[in-house]
């Protein structure tokens, strides 16, 4: 029986007076996938964000690894061990591949802040390897001494992931991995995707259900910015409150 | 560019650096050659912030200006009797790395601009602060009088002022044209240098350059942007401090303009105009501006002007800088790459 390591009570985030999380009761075991899915606006990406850290939490707690993380930054949670992957791939353009995910595994091994101004980081054994290791993981060793910003949007992306990974991550948040590929580089995305589900913890953001169904172990579904559903990929198929909101139900006609 | 390569060319070129500068085409004098040298290290330090944290700074005019301060008031105010030239030295630049940590942590949560405008407001507060404590900085006349302690080596107590030995260099004058100043201050220029080039090859300079690169990403992997830009705006506002004490030192004197927004500008203006985020590009522009400054300025009123267009047409035409265009000339263009080659 595996521990919760990701938990939220009462979670909320509001802009004004317009909540786009609100009450997010939510909990994740150590290596479970779960994918989080919902009409647009459901509020997935706001979600995300107030677990990575990107923005501050209205209301509610966050509970990693033992740990209270409401407050914490951005940068202390992906120290714990929180790595987010972006929608739109965020990398380094100008540095290589490679050198994305070493600043990654560097980061890593270094800290927060390093006033390390004498040496370069070559000396510090191990680096190379995670770096190395992380762009194995996503099928990127081949391009590694490639400037990044020429790398396709599909390897972007992936890159985006294997700088996650090169963090040494307990958790990892991927916002929509596939969005905006062509189908291939779709398929080979969810392949990767599928391996590293198979050795982590995952929370995927993803609108490509064929993919979500085959890959989750289970499945939250946001709608309004709270959680309408939680259950087996079966489970969520069969929900009836779940058809409404992407069928039907309060966005009527706009379907 | 191999390290030891870099710093044999560095070397030769500051040993050549004052003897070509008397050729008659040139025109230059040994003592504008270190006064180039010496404000040079604040266009390094001006560089650093900007080549290498990507912030523009429009204030480091006051760190410049209170090193100078700093080390005039030593010799004549605060530490009359010390007759020590590193005290002097010493003084300035600490007062000018505590109020780079002060303002340094005001500012570096902004952005462009506003990080831009906010260092000219308080290099501003610190000239009329300067200005008005008249009893301690003489207001608008500045320091005067300021003589530099001998130099303590450790087995002797040298007078910069000296000259070296005579020796005739042909077209080039004499050896003894050339005073311990100019070695002194060529040294200096020249551990600068390299403390820069280590400085973003570093463990710390990746992080900079990371954050340099895309801050969103850099705070995803862990780093914390805010603690590294401030460090390296002490750091610059360090450099900048020493080059404005070395500067009261050598010229005995402390002006007000030290402080002003038209010497912020001008580190600007050397640092572009020799390659913004090149090692040496800020020594280069330094020494083209203040080289035409002084033989245009003499014959033509108008030098401003002159400045202006020169200005000008470097963004124009070579928008990476002097230093800047002839290394990309060269290829290359990923940043990493960039310092290892020592650009």
């Amino acid at each position: 029986m595996s521990a919760t390591i990701l938990q939220t009570r009462g979670l909320g985030k509001s802009f004004g007076h317009f909540a786009a999380n609100a009450d997010i009761d939510f909990a994740v075991e150590a290596g479970e996938v779960r994918a989080v899915i919902g009409p647009n606006g459901a509020g997935k990406t706001t979600f995300f964000n107030l677990l990575a850290g990107v923005t501050p939490a209205s209301a509610g707690t966050i509970a990693f690894d033992g740990g209270d993380v409401t407050r914490a930054s951005g940068q202390h949670r992906v120290r714990l061990g929180i790595a987010k992957a972006f929608q739109t791939a965020n990398i380094y353009p100008d540095a290589t591949v490679l050198q994305n995910c070493r600043l990654a595994a560097l980061a890593r091994i270094t800290g927060a802040f390093n006033l390390q101004m004498l040496r370069g980081s070559a000396r510090i054994g191990g680096v190379d390897a995670m770096a190395q290791e992380a762009l194995g993981r996503v099928d990127l060793g081949g391009v590694a001494h490639v400037r990044a910003g020429d790398l396709s949007h599909g390897d972007k992306k992936r890159l985006d992931i294997a700088i996650a990974l090169a963090t040494q991550p307990k958790v990892l948040l991927l916002d929509e991995p596939v969005a905006g590929m062509s189908k291939d580089e779709a398929r080979k995305t969810e392949a990767l995707v599928r391996k590293l589900a198979a050795t982590m913890t995952v929370l995927i953001i993803e609108h490509d259900m064929e993919m979500i169904m085959g890959i989750s172990d289970s499945i939250t579904v946001l709608h309004q910015g709270r959680v309408l559903a939680t259950g087996t990929p079966a489970e969520i198929r069969s929900d009836q409150r779940v058809q409404d909101a992407y069928l039907g139900g309060h966005t009527a006609g706009h379907v | 560019m191999t390290g030891w390569r870099f710093y044999a060319l560095l070397a030769a070129g500051l040993a050549l650096f004052p003897l070509i500068f008397h050729l008659p085409p040139i025109n230059g004098y040994a003592g504008l050659a270190t006064e180039i040298l010496i404000v040079g290290i604040a266009a390094i330090g001006f560089n650093l912030l900007l080549g290498y944290a990507g912030q523009l700074s429009y204030g480091h005019a006051a760190f410049y200006g209170l090193g100078s301060y700093g080390s005039g008031l030593a010799v004549l105010t605060f530490f009359p009797h010390a007759q020590s030239f590193a005290l002097a030295l010493f003084t300035g630049i600490a007062i000018a790395g505590i109020a780079a940590a002060i303002i340094g942590s005001l500012v570096v949560r902004l952005y462009g601009i506003y990080f831009a405008l906010l260092t000219v407001a308080f290099a501003q507060m610190v000239y009329f602060i300067v200005f008005q404590a008249r009893d301690l900085t003489n207001g608008d006349d500045g320091l005067q009088g300021i003589s530099a302690p001998p130099l303590n080596v450790g087995f002797a107590h040298v007078d910069l002022g000296s000259s070296l030995p005579a020796f005739g260099l042909g077209p080039c004058g004499d050896l003894s044209d050339i005073k311990l100043w100019y070695v002194f201050a060529a040294i200096v220029a020249f551990l600068v240098v390299a403390f820069v080039r280590t400085l973003v090859r570093s463990e710390f300079g990746e992080a900079l350059a990371a954050i340099r690169e895309n801050e969103e990403r850099s705070i995803f992997i862990g780093l914390d942007p805010r603690r590294y830009k401030l460090a390296v705006f002490v750091i610059s506002g360090l450099l900048c401090g020493l080059s404005g004490a070395l500067h009261a030192l050598y010229q005995g004197s402390a002006a007000i303009e030290g402080l002003s927004v038209e010497q912020s500008g001008a580190f600007a203006i050397f640092t572009i105009v020799g390659g913004v985020g090149t090692l040496i590009g800020p020594l280069v522009g330094t020494g083209l501006i203040m080289w035409l400054e002084n033989i245009v300025g003499g014959v033509f009123p108008a030098w401003r002007l002159v400045e202006g267009l020169v200005f000008v047409a470097v963004v124009v035409f070579l928008p990476s800088g002097i230093v800047g265009s002839l290394l990309r000339r060269r290829g290359g263009r990923l940043w990493l790459r960039r310092l290892v080659t020592a650009k």
